[in-house]
Order: structure tokens, then sequence, then C-alpha cells
């Protein structure tokens, strides 16, 4: 049963990594305003990675969590802008 | 729950892929409707997600309680051993240390096993609660048909009587029919110095 909220928050974010690019195709201003996100995210991610050791204590969660949301969240960005591109 | 949970999860990526696969981009109306069906399944996934976690966290408590009684009946069990333990330990050392004790006992086993030897081949039939000439008691008085003593005639009559009246009592105790008898008469009057006795 873990396995299966696990996936089912991981079809969301996917879901929601496809709704950013719906709403990016919307308008040139939404389709910049999305890439600023994306480009903030790609920054607070790489900054993850490298001070993951203090954010895990931060956030009272083990590194190698820590490690496997950063991962994840990487997964979900990749099969949802990707599902919305391809098809 | 179960199948609620598998209706969203499914719901969420069909409402995710198939009105991007089947539906066109470029007219605003598909694109609306993709934008719906997109919001649709997000919320999907979200509630099957948190469902799946709230079965999930009933699971696991399920399984710390039956591992917190597995673990109680062990402790259990292994206490009792070690109580056993204990009490034989004790009393292979009272065998070891006491040796002239052990033989009063064997004895007095002895003479127990010959007394119980020598009993009557035929059982004597004998009326219950009869007075036993052994204890080193004085002889009371006795009270019923059925031999009782005080004690146990005034316990017997208090609870015989929340169902049965006074006469009932008596006549069933004492065997014995209401009227001028001498039967009755006695059995009246042992009947009342037990209930004032008694309260």
């Amino acid at each position: 049963m873990r396995a299966m909220y696990l996936a089912n928050y991981f079809v969301a974010g996917c879901i929601a990594s496809s709704f950013l690019g719906w709403i990016a195709s919307l308008h040139p201003m939404a389709f910049r305003a999305v890439l600023c996100l994306l480009a903030a995210m790609a920054i607070a991610w790489g900054l993850s990675w490298l001070l993951d050791f203090s954010l895990s204590k931060l956030l009272n969660i083990s590194v190698a969590d820590l490690q496997a949301l950063l991962i994840g969240g990487l997964g979900m960005l990749l099969i949802g802008l990707g599902v919305f591109l391809c098809t | 729950m179960h199948l609620k949970l598998f209706v969203l999860s499914v719901a969420s990526v069909v409402l995710w892929l198939a009105p991007l696969v089947v539906l066109d981009k470029r007219l605003d109306i598909h694109k609306a409707l993709q934008g719906v069906s997109l919001t649709a399944a997000i919320a999907c996934a979200v509630t099957a997600g948190n469902i799946a976690r709230e079965l999930s966290e009933q699971g696991e408590i399920e399984e710390i309680k039956a591992r917190a009684i597995t673990a109680d009946v062990v402790d259990e069990i292994a206490t009792s051993a070690y109580i056993f333990q204990q009490q034989r330990q004790q009393e292979a050392e009272q065998i070891l240390s006491g040796q002239p004790e052990r033989e009063e006992a064997v004895e007095a086993l002895k003479r127990a096993w010959l007394l119980d030897c020598n009993e009557p081949s035929e059982p004597v039939t004998e009326p219950l609660n009869q007075p036993n000439d052994n204890a080193l008691t004085v002889d009371e008085e006795r009270f019923t048909n059925l031999n009782l003593t005080k004690n146990q005639a005034i316990e017997l009559i208090q609870k015989m009587r929340s169902e049965l009246n006074q006469t009932q009592t008596i006549e069933k105790l004492w065997e014995c029919k209401k009227g001028g008898s001498e039967a009755w008469k006695r059995a009246y009057a042992q009947f009342k110095s037990l209930m004032e006795e008694g309260g």
C-alpha cells in the first residue's frame, strides 16, 4: 500500500508537470513565466544536491530520503513535460 | 475503499493521457478541455494518494499491534519458564539440604500408602455432609434433613429465600408439610433460630 500511495503522488507530480506545459502553451508570456519557474526549480534542485546534509537536518529527514525526493521530482518533471511535448 | 482507490488511480491516468493524445492542441475548445481534464486528473491522483496513505498507516498500526501482542506472549512464556525453573531449583536445593526431612517425608508417604491400601473393598453408603470424626472439632448442632452446619444452613436458606417463601423453604429443606405435626414444629423452630442468628 505504501508503494501505491507513492505511485499516486508520483503520477500527480507528472500530471502537474504536464499542466505546467499546458499553461506554457497558452501564451508567450506564460511560456516565459514557466521557463523562469523551471529555471528557478533547476537552481533549487542543484543547490539541494549540494546542501543535502544541511537540508536533511532542516527538514528532519534522512539524506537518502532527500536524494530520493530530488530524483523523484526530476523524474516527474521530465515524464510530465515529455508526455505533453510528445503528444 | 480499495475499489475507490483503484478507480481514482485509473481515472487520474486516463484523464491525464487521453485528452493529450486525442484532442488537438490548436483548437481552443480542445485546449480548454485539456486544461480541465488535467486539473481533474491532478485532483484524482492526490485523492487516491491520500487514501492509499491512510490505508498504509492503518496497516502499519495493525502490524505494530500484532508485533506488540507477540512480544507480550513471548515475554509471558519466558517469565513463566523462569519462575518454573526457579521453583524446580528451590525444590532441588531443599531436597539436597534436608536429607533427614526427606526420609521423614518418605516414611510419611509410606504410611499413607499403607493406609490407602487397607481401605474396604466395598464402599459403605454414607449420608452426605456427615461430621468428620478425624477432625479436631467439637461436635456442633446439625440442621435440616441435609445435616448441614449452622453456617451452611443459614447460607442455603438465604439463597433459597430469594426464590421461595418461608413455608416453601422449610418444606424443601426439612422435607415436611406445613401443619400441626411435630416435624413441622421442630423445623419451624430451627428455621426461626437460624433466621435470628443469620440476620
